[in-house]
């Protein structure tokens, strides 16, 4: 999964570019999997792509069971095939991290480039970071949902 | 669509309220690379240089480069063009931050704003809609209450880039402000906007931009992200201290303006400085779109003090603008100064220099007493009261002595009689650096096509930054021409790119023409760049020309040709311009007069 560090970000979304790159060929920020929310005023910037939670919610509510956990990397994997697009998991998602597809009117997520992440790879500034880990409970990963210090509550 | 490009020109006609999409000019956008060159070459054909550049004839063209928008590094860039009117030359200012890169996204390359509406406007471009709106109720607000009521009204991740009340009051020093801080800065491109009655351009966009070699293009762009031994000296003095780091070189050298020129080196330079900054007014450190350095600085005034405030800065430019020059060693006053420019939409070089020409005629005993009784407390050097005040006369023009200082120092010192404490070129106040201790500094001051200016031909680079074997001396003037041709020449290349100007602190140009043909499918040589660099310049050249500019205007303030400096490394020196100057005319395949010969023009497809 993709561990982000705010208090590195500078808002470059650099790994927008990246990201957008590898998975439709083209810059295009708006179909990037991953995105800096960006609280101007406040001077925070907080990278957010999918967390690959055990137990995830998107996951659970899905209808079509188009997302399943991948059993060898345990990765939370979208099948293109079955998913239909009803936007289900978008609201599950405790992190607003699931991504959507207009074109092909899918749901999409970060599938991590197969294991060489490519938004870590361009990140100069050490604000996001490949961790091979246990996919482990949203609840677990409060402290990244927490509001960081000064964001607009 | 062309690769590195969406191959759009958005062209909006304010007087008839139309608006117009065409094709990108490809063959130009392949002669003049993009954005500052591009956008020469638009304005070129499009208006008569003669004309008033208040006036209707005047266009204002917005434009980015085949790498803005891409992760190339620091690919956030765009550019402003128009006659300037400060200047009475050809204007390009160039600034960072999200705008450009979302404005192509929204599927322009360029807007080209001609004529002038007949009520306060904003246009507002999102992918296949664009419209032109009315702007009366954020006529007269600031930058950032703009860019909130416009996002609100728009699209919560609109990006929004305007003037604030300088550029509406037709302030000669007005700059166009994008994404709240950053600041397309010089030769008051934000009067010409204010002058066609235009507010703000908003955009937003999910389009996409495409290279020609993907896997090229990768591979060159992660190469310069780690090369061997990591960033650079330069990289890392902006990541650490941002572009403020260079006060205690220059102070200590003795090439920080200080008094409006009259010395390089300033007592207070340590309160001003980078670590002052980072230690008492530092929030986060920032990055433009696409940019691996992060230079700019997210501030506050903290601390029980007369000014409050948050926002961006101060650079390094408006430390010696709203510090130095003016002798204003309060780095609380110098951030809300910086705010207060930011918010009212003025150019901080501009801005301080011409609060500095005011100081100096004052305590010279130029200006009348009852001229001055507007400003409240006395204007001298050292008054952060008389320096803040100041820029609120000049931004809202109040009163007669804030219609002059709206207008600019070489204009508020020749109406005093004094055009020589005027510490400018061709009516563009000077950039932070002396050129009594950089003389290829000095020559590109006084050659510069938008008036005086540091980033045309960064020439501190050559004269003290480069590694001891590599530098030439910087009290010789001899050489120069040379050197400054070349970097002027490769400048022009970077900014129409539409990246950074500090992309040479990362890369060299060997690895940047690499870059640019990967994005666009080019197959240019260093040197076919170089030429498309030398052809933008001697473009300028002929607009200006044509608009009555010439050797006359090439100077330098008379201070710097025969008061010598004091103290430092740098003591008692001047700037030896004339025979820079023949030189440069020279080698640059121009006549004694400044114009490109006809040969010049044949050589690089001008003709």
């Amino acid at each position: 999964m993709i561990l982000a560090y705010p208090q590195k970000c500078v808002a470059c979304r650099l790994c927008e570019g990246a990201c957008s790159f590898r998975h439709e060929g083209a810059f295009q920020p708006a179909e990037s999997r991953i995105w800096v929310h960006d609280f101007v005023d406040e001077a925070v910037y907080v990278p957010v792509a999918c967390f690959h939670c055990r137990d995830a919610p998107c996951l659970r509510y899905c209808p079509t069971y188009a997302i399943s956990r991948d059993p060898l990397t345990g990765w939370v994997t979208i099948n293109e095939d079955t998913c239909i697009g009803c936007g289900m998991c978008l609201v599950a998602c405790p992190f607003g991290a699931m991504g959507f597809h207009a074109e092909k009117n899918i749901a999409r997520n970060c599938d991590l480039c197969g294991g060489e992440p490519q938004c870590v790879r361009i990140c100069t500034y050490g604000a996001l970071e490949y961790a091979e880990v246990e996919p482990i409970d949203w609840m677990a990963r409060l402290d990244q949902a927490e509001r960081p210090a000064g964001a607009p509550g | 669509m062309p690769y590195g490009w969406v191959g759009r020109v958005l062209r909006v006609n304010l007087t008839e309220g139309s608006v117009k999409r065409e094709p990108l000019n490809m063959g130009w956008a392949r002669q003049y690379i993009g954005g500052r060159g591009l956008g020469t070459r638009y304005l070129y054909e499009e208006i008569d240089p003669r004309c008033d550049p208040l006036g209707l004839e005047n266009k204002v063209i917005f434009t980015t480069g085949p790498l803005t928008g891409t992760f190339a590094p620091t690919g956030g860039r765009y550019m402003v063009l128009c006659k300037g009117p400060l200047t009475g030359a050809i204007a390009c200012s160039n600034a960072g931050g999200y705008w450009g890169p979302e404005m192509k996204f929204a599927g322009h390359d360029l807007v080209i704003l001609e004529g002038r509406a007949s009520r306060p406007a904003y246009i507002w471009a999102c992918n296949e809609q664009v419209e032109v709106r009315d702007a009366a109720h954020v006529w007269g607000k600031t930058t950032a209450e703009t860019e909130d009521v416009l996002r609100a009204e728009t699209d919560p991740q609109a990006r929004i880039s305007g003037i604030g009340p300088a550029g509406e009051n037709l302030c000669r020093v007005a700059c166009i402000i994008n994404d709240k801080s950053r600041a397309a800065g010089r030769s008051g491109v934000g009067a010409a906007l204010g002058a066609k009655n235009v507010k703000a351009i908003v955009v937003r966009g999910t389009g996409a931009i495409q290279v020609a070699d993907p896997r090229r293009f990768s591979e060159l762009v992660f190469q310069s992200l780690s090369g061997p031994g990591g960033p650079s000296t330069g990289v890392r003095a902006l990541q650490g201290l941002g572009t403020a780091s260079t006060i205690s070189f220059t102070n200590s050298v003795g090439i920080l303006p200080t008094h409006n020129f009259q010395k390089g080196q300033f007592e207070q330079a340590n309160a001003i400085s980078g670590p002052a900054i980072t230690q008492t007014a530092l929030r986060r450190n920032k990055g433009c779109y696409s940019c691996p350095i992060g230079c700019a600085r997210v501030t506050e005034i903290r601390g029980p003090a007369r000014w409050s405030g948050r926002g961006e800065g101060p650079e390094y430019e408006t430390l010696f603008g709203l510090g130095s020059d003016c002798g204003v060693g309060d780095l609380n006053a110098v951030l809300y100064g910086n705010y207060l420019c930011n918010l009212y939409g003025l150019d901080t070089i501009s801005a301080g220099g011409t609060v500095a020409a005011a100081m100096e005629l004052t305590e010279r005993g130029y200006i009348p007493l009852e001229d001055l009784a507007d400003v409240g407390v006395e204007l001298k050097f050292g008054s952060a009261e008389a320096m803040i005040r100041c820029l609120d006369m000049m931004a809202f023009r109040q009163g007669r002595f804030g219609d002059l200082l709206a207008e600019g120092g070489y204009r508020l010192a020749k109406h005093y009689g004094h055009p020589e404490l005027f510490m400018g070129t061709k009516g563009q106040e000077c950039a932070a650096y002396d050129p009594r201790g950089a003389k290829g500094m000095g020559l590109g001051y006084a050659t510069s096509n938008r008036g005086a200016c540091h980033l045309r031909g960064f020439s501190l680079d050559v004269e003290w930054l480069a590694p001891r074997e590599a530098r030439l001396d910087p009290f010789v003037a001899e050489g120069k021409a040379q050197a400054l041709k070349h970097l002027q020449d490769r400048t022009a290349c970077t900014d129409s790119s539409g990246i950074c100007s500090f992309i040479r602190l990362m890369i060299a140009p060997e690895q940047l023409v690499p870059l640019y043909n990967a994005a666009t499918g080019a197959n240019l040589s260093l040197e076919e760049w170089l030429m498309a660099g030398e052809r933008i310049w001697n473009l300028e050249r002929l607009f200006n020309n044509r608009a009555g500019l010439s050797r006359k205007d090439d100077t330098l303030p008379p201070r710097m040709t025969s008061e010598p400096l004091s103290g430092g490394a740098v003591h008692g020196q001047v700037v030896e311009l004339e025979p820079m100057l023949e030189e440069y005319y020279r080698i640059r395949g121009w006549d004694e007069d400044g114009n490109p010969k006809a040969e010049t023009l044949a050589r690089l497809g001008l003709a």
